[in-house]
């Protein structure tokens, strides 16, 4: 295709109302970026036209609006999105426009639209989308600052504006790749302790989030057992799974005072999910690193309680401290002897000696420190 | 959470422990402190057992299950487990009655392990089992649960059986509970399995074959009654069918004999029978026809058998019916032929007697009869056949069985002598000792009505399946003895005291006898007198006693009545009072008549048993 070809096509583009053009464009974007032979020039044509015509974010002469597409056009453009990805059939070029449309540069910039098209696409619900956006979320890493955002504007479409929580119930069935991928997301949202004051996830989000893996207990791995279709050339991110980000909910909750006996469900449910995986050499489940991410919480925790004047033996009698060691303890153990772990095991076993007493814990690592 | 207990207790204890402690406050912790230990300690056997205690005791089904699964991978010589597998295989067995919660708790369990699992506990078991009788039920139980395991066990628990029945205490009889494990539900099990082919020597399947006709007839009540307490088997014909198919399969037999399907029907498969034998070949094993021809003939037989006791309408008596030679006159025209086998009588018309039966529908007893007496027939044309039949009747003891169908048969053949060793001696004498014993047994409670079919025309044989009712077989009786009082007669000269018995005997099936009078009025005619003692208390027929009356008239020739005791006395005082005794005469006829609406079959009845003495007289 020519320059000239190019300008001839943005002009009759530019002849169209919106939300026709989009539309047109978004036929078009699909044949350039699909194509057999895929050109950086063409590549760039689809940017231009996706900027111009789709999102309405420069004008003509490629200058920046310092307006945002009006409310009304964003529905239109939903509309369109939705029906583009529904109606594509070929899933590897359809997961190409995705991506290309929200990349990571992108993706910041269009995060509102995003968020928008998968909550309507989780609502409706419309696997077709949900499979390109798990497939956005493990390319662009599902414990990602976009992932985030996008499980954060989740939460708050299905968990804080409509207080029941049924129209997601069978999700899981649905599209398991994306709720594993967004389930992996929503874990680095709350019990962050690195913020100044940790969130911690509504009731009816945990109470899902329970009754998902409680009943599935395949769906943490379900991002892993099913390779995205990508465009050809694409490096497959592997997703990481959710089981370490919400073990450690499990784990801080009681140091935190969160008591709810969703927590103690979730922790066997996730217990109950590491016994089903598939044994895989080399293992793929559990990063050991991720795993030990709770212990700097604990320390911080148990270095509270010194700061209290309290005796040695108090400290370590601290019933939520103990509950906690015992769930850190526990998850350890499990992982371990399902051989799902991958990294640097001897780091975490002796990382976690560094913790205030537990007999479990002390059990667990001088059982592993011994198999070695 | 008290931490001092550290140095008290193991690792192990401690896990357990906290899992159990845990139960009480959140299940789900229980849970998690459980996993943790049975992954801490895999090869641990309390610790493993003890999961499955706490998941057995929550009631956790699924998670008892999976628990239960590692451990019987693991751990099978351990007897807590044993006595665990032991309880579930014994809640298998009774779960039709599964009132009890364990009971229910432990098959819902055994459903949800793996099916290989599963055939390893019910292996494991039987072969752990001491008792054979348990060992046995387990290993059916297995090949019921996994027909896969039929090829590598079937064969082998065939085996186990017959040695087992062979040892046991009660192994001759033939209802033992081996022989039941074996033919009700083993056989039955392997036939359903289409291709099954047992590895078993043919000798041996002989045997069993023998057994399972044994079991089968003795349950049907062919040997001898079956006790209440006893199985009984529905279908039992069906049932053994179904194994003789089985069995003859496993002998390479002729699929064609063996095909006892739906569609079979009894002339079908005598049909098969009659062109086998035709088109067989000289080189085939025989036995398989003497099996399938002996089967057959019992299961006619049973039919015959069954068929001479009716099944009667709800509320009335059953009536059972017997073969018996009845009577002819051959004045009457012949009854027209309509039996399915009239072909015979084309041959030897008068060899084949007519038989018949007290109203159409029961005409499928003498189509029965005459299927057996094929049969039957069939198996004496072959001297091989009737050799190996024989010993296969003693060898089954069905001897007995057969005596009824043998007297009836012989009865049919005319040969009476033949009959007689199944029977009493027989002459006119002995078949009124006879009657005199059959008057008490009448079935008060089973009436009937005097038959209409006991005579028939023509000049073949006649034979009747007679119902046992009261009123038709003293019909019956009297008849004989009304045959036999006549034909004795025939040796004297003149016999008074005969002639009025059968006057009395003619009554009761009146007026079908009515042929009898005109030759005994003759009699009397002739020889100018009667004296009959009796006449008085039995004779109160009105056309007999008009008979009489009209020959004592001056029309009918004037012979002396002596029908009044002593009359005659006083007769050959005076000649006046002879004006008196006619008066008399007139008198006891009169007498006579007002009774004649007295019941006859107890009058008859009465007659036989109170003139005993003076019947036998005349039957000498």
């Amino acid at each position: 295709m020519s320059v000239a070809s190019d300008i001839n096509l943005k002009q009759v583009l530019r002849k169209l109302e919106y939300p026709v053009c989009a539309k047109e464009s978004l036929t078009k974007i699909g044949e350039l970026i699909c194509g057999r032979i895929t050109s950086i020039k063409n590549m760039d044509l689809a940017l231009d036209l996706m900027s111009e015509f789709i999102f309405c974010e420069v004008d003509r002469r490629g200058n920046k609006k310092t307006n945002a597409i009006s409310p009304l056009l964003e529905l239109q453009l939903l509309e369109i999105l939705f029906d583009y990805f529904t109606s594509a059939t070929n899933e590897s070029a359809k997961n190409t426009v995705f991506l290309s449309l929200f990349s990571g540069t992108t993706a910041v910039l269009r995060a509102g639209i995003l968020s928008k098209l998968v909550s309507v696409a989780a609502g409706i619900p419309s696997p077709s989308i949900l499979v390109s956006a798990s497939t956005w979320m493990q390319q662009l890493g599902n414990t990602s600052i976009h992932s985030c955002k996008l499980a954060e504007s989740l939460v708050t479409d299905y968990f804080a504006l409509i207080p029941g929580n049924s129209r997601l119930k069978t999700l899981p069935e649905i599209a398991p790749q994306f709720v594993a991928n967004f389930l992996t997301a929503v874990a680095e949202i709350y019990f962050m302790d690195h913020k100044k004051e940790p969130t911690f996830p509504p009731y009816n989000l945990l109470e899902t989030i329970t009754n998902f893996i409680s009943s599935n207990s395949s769906l943490c791995i379900a991002a892993q057992q099913r390779q995205a279709l990508l465009p050809p050339g694409a490096i497959a991110m592997e997703a990481t799974t959710p089981i370490a980000g919400l073990f450690r909910w499990c784990i801080l909750a009681p140091l935190y005072n969160q008591n709810s006996e969703l927590y103690s469900q979730l922790h066997l449910a996730l217990l109950d999910s590491l016994l089903e995986i598939p044994y895989t050499n080399p293992p793929k489940a559990v990063c050991a690193q991720h795993l030990a991410a709770p212990v700097r919480s604990i320390m911080m925790y148990f270095n509270e309680l010194k700061k209290q004047n309290k005796s040695l033996n108090e400290i370590i009698e601290d019933a939520p401290l103990q509950k906690s060691l015992d769930r850190q303890a526990q998850a350890i153990q499990v992982s371990l002897s399902v051989r799902c772990v991958y990294g640097k095991v001897d780091d975490l076993l002796n990382h976690l000696q560094v913790l205030p007493y537990n007999k479990l814990m002390k059990i667990v690592i001088h059982t592993h420190k011994q198999i070695k | 959470m008290d931490l001092d207990v550290d140095l008290d207790i193991s690792d192990e204890d401690y896990v357990i422990e906290r899992a159990k402690s845990s139960l009480k406050t959140d299940s789900y912790e229980a849970k998690a402190w459980m996993i943790t230990a049975k992954t801490l300690y895999p090869n641990n056997f309390g610790v493993q057992f003890e999961a499955y205690c706490i998941e057995k005791n929550a009631g956790h089904v699924k998670e008892a299950a999976k628990c239960f699964s590692d451990l019987i991978g693991k751990f099978h010589e351990k007897p807590e487990l044993w006595k665990e597998i032991e309880s579930i295989t014994t809640a298998l067995r009774a779960e039709s009655d599964n009132n009890d919660t364990e009971t229910q708790f432990l098959c819902e369990m055994f459903k949800h392990i793996s099916t290989d699992v599963q055939h390893t506990l019910l292996l494991l078991t039987a072969n752990h089992c001491e008792d054979t009788m348990e060992h046995c039920r387990l290993l059916l139980l297995l090949l019921q649960r996994f027909p896969i395991a039929i090829t590598s066990y079937g064969s082998r628990l065939v085996d186990t059986l017959i040695s087992a029945e062979k040892h046991s205490h009660n192994g001759s009889y033939p209802l033992n509970s081996y022989r039941k494990l074996l033919v009700c539900d083993l056989l039955p099990l392997l036939a359903n399995e289409f291709s099954v082919k047992l590895d078993l020597s043919s000798k041996l399947l002989y045997k069993i074959l023998n057994k399972s006709i044994e079991f089968y007839l003795c349950s049907m009540g062919f040997l001898g009654r079956v006790s209440q307490d006893e199985v009984k088997i529905e279908n039992g014909w069906e049932k053994l069918f179904a194994v003789v198919e089985f069995l003859g399969k496993q002998l390479c037999w002729d699929p064609y004999l063996i095909a006892f399907n739906n569609s079979w029907s009894k002339e079908g498969y005598w049909q098969k029978i009659l062109t086998f034998c035709q088109l067989k070949q000289s080189n085939i094993d025989e036995k398989q026809l003497v099996f399938c021809l002996l089967l057959f003939f019992l299961y006619c037989l049973d039919d015959y058998i069954s068929s001479l006791t009716p099944e009667s309408s709800p509320g009335q008596v059953q009536t059972a019916y017997v073969l018996v030679e009845t009577f002819l006159d051959p004045t009457l025209p012949a009854p027209p032929i309509e039996t399915k086998f009239k072909r015979r009588r084309s041959d030897a018309d008068s060899l084949y007697p007519h038989i018949s039966v007290e109203k159409p529908e029961l005409k499928h007893i003498i189509n029965n009869f005459f299927m057996s007496t094929s049969c039957w027939e069939f198996l004496l044309t072959s001297e091989n056949l009737h050799r190996e039949f024989t010993k296969l009747c003693s060898h089954l003891k069905i001897d007995v069985f057969l005596t009824g169908f043998i007297i009836d048969y012989m009865i049919y053949k005319g040969r009476y002598e033949d009959a007689l060793p199944y029977l009493q001696k027989s002459n006119c004498s002995a078949c009124f000792e006879q009657i005199l014993l059959i008057i008490p047994l009448l079935p008060a409670n089973n009436v009937g009505n005097i038959s209409t079919t006991l005579i028939v025309g023509g000049g073949q044989r006649h034979l009747h399946f007679l119902p046992l009712t009261q009123l038709v077989v003293l019909q019956y009786c009297v008849k004989l003895l009304l045959r036999c009082v006549t034909e004795n007669m025939q040796k004297h000269n003149y016999n008074e005291l005969a002639i009025g018995h059968a006057l009395v005997l003619t009554q009761l099936d009146w007026p079908q006898e009515e042929e009898f009078i005109p030759p005994l009025m003759e009699k009397i005619k002739l020889h100018g007198s009667f004296h009959y003692p009796l006449f008085q208390n039995y004779i109160i027929n009105v056309d007999i006693l008009e008979e009489l009356t009209f020959l004592w008239t001056n029309q009918g020739g004037q012979i002396t009545l002596e029908i009044i005791p002593h009359l005659g006395q006083r007769r050959i005082g005076t000649r006046g009072a002879d004006k008196g005794a006619k008066e008399e005469i007139k008198q006891a006829i009169r007498r006579q008549v007002a009774r004649s609406n007295e019941k006859l079959d107890e009058l008859l009845v009465k007659f036989i048993t109170h003139e005993r003495s003076q019947i036998l007289q005349v039957l000498m």
